[in-house]
C-alpha cells in the first residue's frame, strides 16, 4: 500500500517533471517560430527594396553580381538626370517596334529623369487638386443629406471602381486622337480621375460618417446657415481626413502606369514610364532602372509614412465601405 | 434644414465628373464593339451597321481562350499566396511587442511600391546569372539552381504572381491583425482552460471569427488580380511565348499594338466588364449587407 503509493508519487512528480520540460521546449521552440518568422517576414518585404536601393548607388562593375560591399556612388543618378543624348546605333535598330507601345524606345545615353519627374508631380499634383474638393463636396451630401436615390448613386460611385482601367482607356485614346489631347498632362489627369474620384468619395464619406452631428445641429441652432455650417465647422473638423485622403490619391496617380504610357506617350512620360526607358536594345540598364526605382519610391515611402497610421483603415474605408 | 438646394451644388461637378470619366467610356466602348473599327483600316468603319462579330471572334480566337486561362490561373494563385501568406504573417506578428511594431510599420512598403517597379525589380532579382534571388535560391534548393525563372511557363506564371503577393500580403497582414484585435482573449484564454491546443484554438476559434474579413478580402483581391495589368509588361511581357499573357495585357496589345483593332478591344473589355461586375455585385452584397448605405 505504501509502497505503491510511493510508488505512484514518484511517478506522477516525473510527470511533473516531463511537463515542466516539455513546456519549456515549447517556450523556446515558440520562441524560435516567432523570431524566424520574423526574419523571413522581413526578408520577403524588404529584400527587394534594399537590392533596389542598392543597386541605385553602385558602381558599374558590381552591378551585375550580387556583391554587398561597395562604395557607393551617384554616377547612376548624374546618368539618369543626363540630357538624353542619341547613342549612335545601326540604322535597323530605329524604329523597331517591340510590338508594344506607339512610342518608340531609343537608347539614350542620359536619360532626361528631371522632365519626367515633373511629368510625374504635375499629373499627380493636379489630379488631387482636382479629385480632392469635389470628392469632399460629394462625400459630405452623401454623408449628411438623405433623398431619393441616394442609396443608388452611392452605389454606382462605388461600383465604377470595378470598372478595369484598360475600358476607360480606348474611348479616351480615340476621342483625344481627335481633339489633340494625346499627351498631354490634361489628357493624362482626366484619365486619372476616373480611378481617383470614386475612391475619394468613398473614403471621405468615411470619415464624415465618423464626425458626431451635434456641433453641426448645435451650429445651426445658433443660427449658422448650411454654407456656414459646411465652411466654418465641418470642414476644419475633416481636414485630417482629406489630407489622408489627398495622400492615398496622391500615390495612386503617381503609381499609374498604363494610362501614361497609352495616353500620355514622349510628349509627357511619366517616372513610371520613365523605367520603361532603360530598358533598350541591350536589355535592362539595371543600374539605371535602380536610380528611377529610388526616385519613384522615395518621395511614396515618405508620405505612406506620413500616413502611417491611417494606412489600412484608409486604404480599406475607400473600398470596404 | 438639411434639404435645400445646396445639395446638388456640392454634388453635381463631382456626379458629372464621375459620369464622364468611368460610364461614359463603359458606354462608349461598348458602341465600339458593335463594329468593325481598326485605326489602321479607316475605311472599314461604318457607323450605321452594328455587329456582334467582334464577340463571335472572341469565341474562337485561341489567342483569346489562352488569355482567359491565364488569367484564372494568376488570380487563383495571386489571391490564395496572398491571403495564406498575409494570414501566416498576422498570425506571428498578432503578438503586441516593440519588435513586431516596427515590422509591422515596414508592412506598408512593398504596397505602396508602383507595380511597374515591382515588375522590373523582381525581374532583376530573378535574373539566372547574377538576380540575387536566384542566387539564394541556388543555395537554399540546390535541385532549383540553373532554373531561367522568366524562361519556363511553370515558373514565370508562379513568380509573376509572387511579384502580385509581394504587394498584397503585408497589407492583409495588417487587415488581419486589425480583425485579430478584436477577438476578445477572455474566448481564446477560456479554451485553453478548458485543454485546447494552439491548433484547436485557431481552427475552432480564431478562423471562424476571421471567416467574413477572409471572404471580403478574397473577393476585393481578386477583383484587383483581374485587372492586373503593369507587371505584365515590365516583367514577362506576356512570355515566355503567351504562358503569362493575362487578358489586359491581351486587350492592350490589340487595341494599342500593331493592328490597333479598337472594336476587337473594346468587346473583349466587355467580356472582362461582364465577369467584374458579377464579382462586385457579390462584393456589394456582403459588404453593404445589413441596411447600410
Amino acid at each position: 500500500m505504501t509502497a505503491n503509493s510511493s510508488a505512484s508519487l514518484a511517478k506522477s512528480a516525473s510527470e511533473i517533471g516531463q511537463s515542466e520540460s516539455s513546456i519549456a521546449i515549447r517556450r523556446i521552440l515558440a520562441w524560435l517560430v516567432d523570431k524566424v518568422g520574423v526574419l523571413l517576414i522581413l526578408g520577403f518585404m524588404i529584400l527587394p527594396i534594399f537590392w533596389v536601393t542598392l543597386t541605385a548607388f553602385k558602381p558599374l562593375n558590381t552591378v551585375y553580381s550580387t556583391e554587398l560591399l561597395i562604395i557607393p556612388t551617384l554616377n547612376n543618378f548624374r546618368v539618369i538626370f543626363g540630357p538624353a543624348q542619341p547613342i549612335q546605333l545601326e540604322d535597323e535598330y530605329y524604329g523597331a517596334s517591340d510590338g508594344f507601345g506607339q512610342y518608340s524606345r531609343e537608347d539614350t545615353i542620359g536619360k532626361d529623369m528631371g522632365r519626367l519627374l515633373v511629368n510625374s508631380l504635375i499629373i499627380s499634383s493636379v489630379t488631387v487638386l482636382v479629385a480632392l474638393p469635389l470628392a469632399t463636396m460629394a462625400a459630405y451630401v452623401f454623408s449628411r443629406y438623405r433623398f431619393v436615390g441616394d442609396n443608388a448613386l452611392m452605389l454606382w460611385v462605388l461600383a465604377t471602381q470595378f470598372i478595369p482601367a484598360i475600358i476607360v482607356v480606348i474611348p479616351f485614346f480615340t476621342l483625344y486622337r481627335q481633339i489633340g489631347l494625346l499627351g498631354t498632362h490634361i489628357g493624362v489627369v482626366i484619365v486619372n480621375l476616373s480611378i481617383v474620384l470614386p475612391y475619394a468619395i468613398w473614403m471621405i464619406k468615411g470619415f464624415v460618417d465618423a464626425l458626431p452631428t451635434e456641433i453641426e445641429e448645435a451650429a445651426v441652432v445658433d443660427g449658422c446657415n448650411e454654407i456656414q455650417v459646411l465652411l466654418k465647422i465641418t470642414a476644419p473638423l475633416i481636414a485630417p481626413g482629406v489630407i489622408v485622403s489627398a495622400v492615398f490619391s496622391f500615390i495612386m496617380s503617381w503609381n499609374e502606369f498604363l494610362f501614361a504610357l497609352t495616353l500620355g506617350r514622349d510628349a509627357v512620360r511619366t517616372l513610371q514610364i520613365g523605367l520603361t526607358t532603360t530598358e533598350g536594345v541591350r536589355g535592362v540598364q539595371w543600374e539605371q532602372m535602380s536610380a528611377v526605382g529610388v526616385v519613384v519610391l522615395v518621395p511614396i515611402f515618405l508620405l505612406s509614412l506620413f500616413i502611417r497610421k491611417n494606412f489600412v483603415k484608409g486604404l480599406t474605408m475607400g473600398a470596404v465601405k | 434644414m438639411r434639404s435645400g438646394r445646396l445639395k446638388w451644388f456640392l454634388l453635381a461637378p463631382a456626379l458629372i465628373v464621375v459620369f464622364l470619366t468611368t460610364t461614359y467610356p463603359l458606354l462608349s466602348a461598348f458602341y465600339f464593339s458593335l463594329h468593325h473599327w481598326q485605326l489602321s483600316k479607316p475605311d472599314q468603319l461604318h457607323w450605321g451597321e452594328l455587329t456582334l462579330d467582334n464577340y463571335m471572334r472572341a469565341f474562337s480566337d485561341s489567342g483569346f481562350h489562352n488569355t482567359v486561362i491565364v488569367t484564372i490561373e494568376f488570380t487563383i494563385l495571386s489571391v490564395a499566396l496572398s491571403v495564406l501568406i498575409g494570414l501566416g504573417i498576422a498570425l506571428i506578428l498578432q503578438k503586441e511587442s516593440r519588435l513586431h511594431t516596427i515590422v509591422k510599420i515596414l508592412l506598408i512598403f512593398p504596397f505602396a511600391v508602383s507595380p511597374a517597379l515591382k515588375g522590373y525589380s523582381w525581374r532583376f532579382m530573378l535574373n539566372p546569372e547574377y538576380g540575387i534571388y536566384d542566387q539564394l535560391i541556388d543555395h537554399i534548393i540546390p535541385p532549383l539552381s540553373g532554373t531561367i525563372w522568366l524562361g519556363e511557363p511553370f515558373w514565370a506564371m508562379l513568380v509573376l504572381a509572387l511579384s502580385e503577393v509581394w504587394g498584397w500580403a503585408p497589407l492583409i497582414a495588417l487587415t488581419f491583425i486589425g480583425a485579430l484585435g478584436s477577438i476578445s482573449p477572455e474566448v481564446i484564454e477560456a479554451a485553453r482552460m478548458d485543454g485546447a491546443t494552439s491548433w484547436q484554438v485557431f481552427r475552432k476559434i480564431t478562423l471562424p471569427l476571421l471567416k467574413p474579413v477572409i471572404l471580403v478580402i478574397t473577393m476585393l483581391k481578386a477583383i484587383f488580380s483581374l485587372k492586373m495589368f503593369d507587371q505584365v509588361v515590365t516583367m514577362t511581357r506576356g512570355g515566355p511565348g503567351d504562358s503569362t499573357q493575362t487578358i489586359n495585357y491581351y486587350i492592350q496589345q490589340t487595341g494599342f499594338g500593331r493592328s490597333l483593332d479598337i472594336g476587337y478591344a473594346s468587346a473583349m473589355s466587355w467580356i472582362l466588364v461582364v465577369v467584374l461586375a458579377i464579382l462586385a455585385v457579390l462584393y456589394i452584397r456582403f459588404v453593404l449587407r445589413p441596411g447600410e448605405a
